[in-house]
């Protein structure tokens, strides 16, 4: 059984149809890359199964219950966390405050003491800048906010949007090493991304989406090998 | 003739401002406090929905009548101070507070819930919310007034006002005293609980980013209800402190005047900011006192308006600025 199952999922804003018949699994200890072009419909997939975006149409499954009409907020407690697009780091709270707001459902004191390690394990650069405000740090130093704060839910599912959108090259490369790492670790990853390349080689399987629809699917080698993505995704003709 | 004139209209008077600068400044603070605990409930709904909520003086005069109808329940008379012993005052106080605090609270979140809710479940417009709020004010008023008419209840006077100490000659009242330090403490209080609690941490997620809130699992509605109650129960106390500093009763349309004037002192301390809310209130009391002095009584509310305006021409954001949204305090 998939972990996590999206089943014809369409969403609509006002009359625009941004998704149509999304179906898509996502399975238990995978890495899962969406790619696709601006606006279609990446992050709007990421909102709906987060439930900050209803549906119009269709389900979305989570360890075999249908969430669909579940709200935003009861999720994270199911297992879904997300680094939103644009990290959506809190600019008035200290990293610290901002990974607590991580755990904000939690109340497994010992696990989260464990936790606030492995993050800072993984980010040993929010470990030095723990009382730093969010709205003065980098743009790689809040992707990992960003990232460490999903992980403080302990989420059975993690959701990362554009995780290396507006980042150095080196950054880019650390986040992706880290996502691999988060996996290992027994993390499920489903991965939003215009960085095909990277995307891809580090997922198990990836979907492409083009305007609102899932036009192609298949392992992450598969998808990098395809003719029609190089050419449409990885700058190769 | 031409002197007259002026002089009839205008006239500063110095020495008297300089006499009772003190004074002035004594009773200024005392009442301010109550300006910024009304204060702190417009910041912390605006801080959260960006929304004034113009009600808000009306949850501060609901929670004065019910004070003073819990009072009279008890068996305090209008006329004179009563005798009573120093525990019975106490006891009086307490609840009198408790009885404010909870009307006030209660009320300020049924009005959320049949106000304002509504509307945000519908996603309307916010000129639709700041209709409903002036709407909601008005109504509230005119119960009070349908029900009780327009003249003050007769006052109720708990404390009889006594000299405790003087500051550089200005006398500083037992209530006076009591009313400033019990809401510097209770806005000490709110201002920890927000900053430093888990559910703080929630209301200021919700009003620095409502959406990535929600993903981290705040559930936003229990939040605004939570802000609404926080805001509500502080007026509630307020209305304590305003009917020992009043010389007549509860009126229906007391906290009119005083609402707008703490929302002024909301954003001359910066809307959104919980201390800038005490510092706005503090400061709008004392100089609208000294403005009063120098210039005459029927100048108060001109220089507290002036004031206002003067300070956001030179920083639009208040005196402290920041909203909740991006204050790290």
């Amino acid at each position: 059984m998939a972990l996590l199952e999206l089943n014809k999922m369409c969403v609509h804003y006002g009359r625009i149809q941004a998704l149509s018949d999304i179906t898509l699994h996502v399975e238990e200890g995978e890495i899962v890359s969406l790619i696709g072009a601006n606006g279609a419909g990446k992050t709007t997939t990421m909102r709906a199964v987060s439930g900050i975006r209803p549906l119009s149409g269709g389900s979305v499954v989570f360890d075999g219950q249908d969430i669909s009409k579940l709200r935003a907020d009861l999720r994270v407690v199911r297992g879904i966390s997300q680094s939103p697009e644009g990290r959506g780091v809190f600019p008035g709270m200290t990293v610290l405050e901002n990974l607590e707001m991580g755990c904000y459902t939690r109340k497994d004191r010992a696990a989260i003491a464990e936790d606030f390690e492995r993050v800072f394990d993984l980010f040993p650069r929010l470990a030095e800048r723990k009382s730093q405000v969010g709205g003065t740090m980098s743009g790689g130093e809040q992707q990992m906010v960003a990232i460490g704060r999903a992980l403080m839910a302990r989420p059975r599912l993690l959701l990362l949007d554009e995780p290396s959108m507006g980042l150095a090259p080196q950054f880019i490369q650390q986040i992706f090493r880290i996502v691999k790492e988060i996996n290992e670790q027994g993390t499920t990853v489903l991965l939003v991304e215009q960085n095909a390349q990277q995307a891809l080689s580090r997922a198990h399987r990836g979907y492409v989406l083009e305007t609102g629809r899932v036009v192609k699917t298949g392992t992450g080698a598969e998808l990098l090998a395809d003719p029609s993505i190089k050419e449409a995704y990885l700058g190769v003709a | 003739m031409l002197a007259q004139a002026e002089d009839s209209w205008i006239d500063f008077n110095v020495g008297l401002f300089l006499d009772q600068f003190w004074s002035n400044t004594v009773d200024g603070l005392a009442y301010g406090s109550i300006y910024a605990l009304i204060a702190l409930g417009y910041t912390l709904v605006y801080g959260v929905l960006r929304l004034i909520n113009f009600a808000h003086s009306e949850i501060f005069i609901t929670g004065a009548f019910g004070a003073y109808f819990a009072m009279e329940a008890l068996g305090l008379k209008p006329g004179p101070t009563a005798r009573l012993g120093i525990l019975e005052i106490i006891g009086f106080l307490l609840l009198m507070m408790a009885v404010a605090m909870i009307i006030s609270g209660v009320s300020a979140v049924v009005l959320e819930r049949v106000a304002y809710r509504p509307l945000r479940k519908r996603n309307a417009p916010t000129l639709v919310f700041l209709i409903t709020a002036v709407g909601a004010s008005f109504v509230i008023q005119q119960l009070f007034f349908v029900s009780r008419g327009a003249n003050p209840e007769p006052a109720l006077r708990l404390i009889r006002p006594t000299e405790v100490f003087t500051v550089f000659g200005a006398r500083v009242t037992n209530i006076q005293l009591l009313v400033f330090v019990a809401a510097l403490l209770l806005l000490v209080v709110a201002d920890q609980f927000i900053n430093r609690s888990r559910l703080g941490r929630g209301v200021r997620a919700v009003a620095q980013d409502p959406v990535t809130a929600t993903l981290m699992g705040v559930n936003r509605e229990r939040v605004i209800m939570l802000t609404f109650l926080i805001g509500g129960v502080l007026a509630g106390a307020a209305a304590v402190f305003y009917l020992l500093q009043i010389p007549q009763g509860v009126v229906y349309n007391g906290g009119f005047l005083l609402g707008i004037k703490a929302f002024t002192a909301a954003v001359l301390g910066g809307i959104g900011n919980l201390r800038g809310a005490l510092l706005g209130g503090l400061l709008l009391g004392v100089v609208e006192n000294y403005g009063q002095s120098l210039l005459g009584g029927e100048w108060r509310d001109i220089v507290a308006f002036v004031l206002l305006i003067v300070i956001l021409m030179f920083r639009p954001t208040g005196i402290l600025g920041e909203s909740l949204g991006k204050a790290r305090v």
